[in-house]
């Protein structure tokens, strides 16, 4: 009991002993010294995206007949037999609640660490 | 309302808003000078100047903080490692080491004046004790962010703290008597 309160007598006296420094130029200086900023063209960025997007539509559309294999690819969903597609709908289900599972267990023990 | 450390730090990311650096560098420029001039044993030119390259290092290396610890404790293992590269190459320069120094420094003779300085009987202790006790006692860091500063086991910023609390009990005890 009486080493704590000695420990802590010291701390008290270690902090006191460390006054708040006054700035006085000092970020001034530091900020001086950065290197400039980057030139960024980020306002560029949500074209360059919306560009990009539709450049690969249009191909797309174009090499695949007209977007054809889109209705072709439907069809062959609708020949699937229901017991399958109820198969597979439980199968993600599950897979996406195990992940879940498993993100929240990591993030918990994140924390608890 | 004032942005925390954090969102200061996404600012400098996403903008590079210098202002925003200004900021942290505002908050954290006592602790860190403070820091310094206790590790460089009262070398305020030296500590300031350690300092800035600190908070320079940190801005052109911002990207790499992760947020995993406080922006203070990724501060303070910067501006330890520029007191190291600092203290390395003044050894290979001028040739004085911290054993040297530490040799040279008797507590029974040191100037009177300064007996009862806690400061002074801090600056006797080793480099290794010093700044645990530092980070951990003055500035109110728990042991395993100073470990993260230090760079060093947690068990070994352990007992540098307890052997450097000890050792000052003992000096402060011996100026008194």
């Amino acid at each position: 009991m009486n080493g704590e309160m000695e420990q802590d007598w010291l701390d008290k006296k270690l902090q006191e002993a460390a006054p708040y420094i006054e700035d006085d130029g000092f970020t001034a200086r530091v900020l001086a010294q950065l290197p400039a900023p980057q030139v960024r063209f980020q306002f560029l960025r949500p074209f360059i995206l919306v560009a990009a997007s539709a450049f690969a539509s249009a191909l797309t559309y174009v090499l695949s007949d007209g977007g054809r294999f889109i209705i072709v690819e439907m069809f062959k969903i609708t020949t699937i037999p229901t017991v399958w597609v109820v198969a597979f709908a439980l199968a993600s289900g599950m897979l996406v609640m195990a992940g879940g599972i498993a993100a929240a267990m990591s993030k918990s023990s994140q924390i608890q660490s | 309302m004032e942005l925390t450390d954090v969102g200061l730090v996404a600012r400098v990311l996403v903008d590079d808003d210098q202002h925003a650096y200004g900021e942290l560098v505002r908050r954290h420029q006592s602790s860190v000078r403070g820091l310094l001039r206790q590790l460089t044993r009262g070398d305020v030119a030296l500590a300031d100047d350690l300092s800035q390259d600190a908070f320079i290092r940190a801005y052109k290396n911002i990207r790499s903080f992760r947020g995993e610890a406080k922006f203070s404790t990724w501060l303070y293992r910067i501006a330890y490692n520029c007191f190291r590269e600092d203290a390395r190459k003044r050894k290979e320069l001028v040739g004085i080491n911290e054993e040297q120094w530490q040799a040279e420094q008797d507590p029974q003779t040191v100037d009177p004046g300064l007996r009862h300085d806690l400061m002074h009987a801090l600056s006797l202790l080793p480099l290794h004790e010093r700044s645990a006790v530092l980070l951990c006692c003055q500035n109110g860091m728990s042991h395993d962010e100073a470990a993260r500063v230090l760079d060093i086991p947690l068990g070994t910023v352990k007992t540098n703290v307890l052997r450097g609390r000890e050792k000052l009990k003992k000096t402060l005890a011996a100026w008194g008597s």
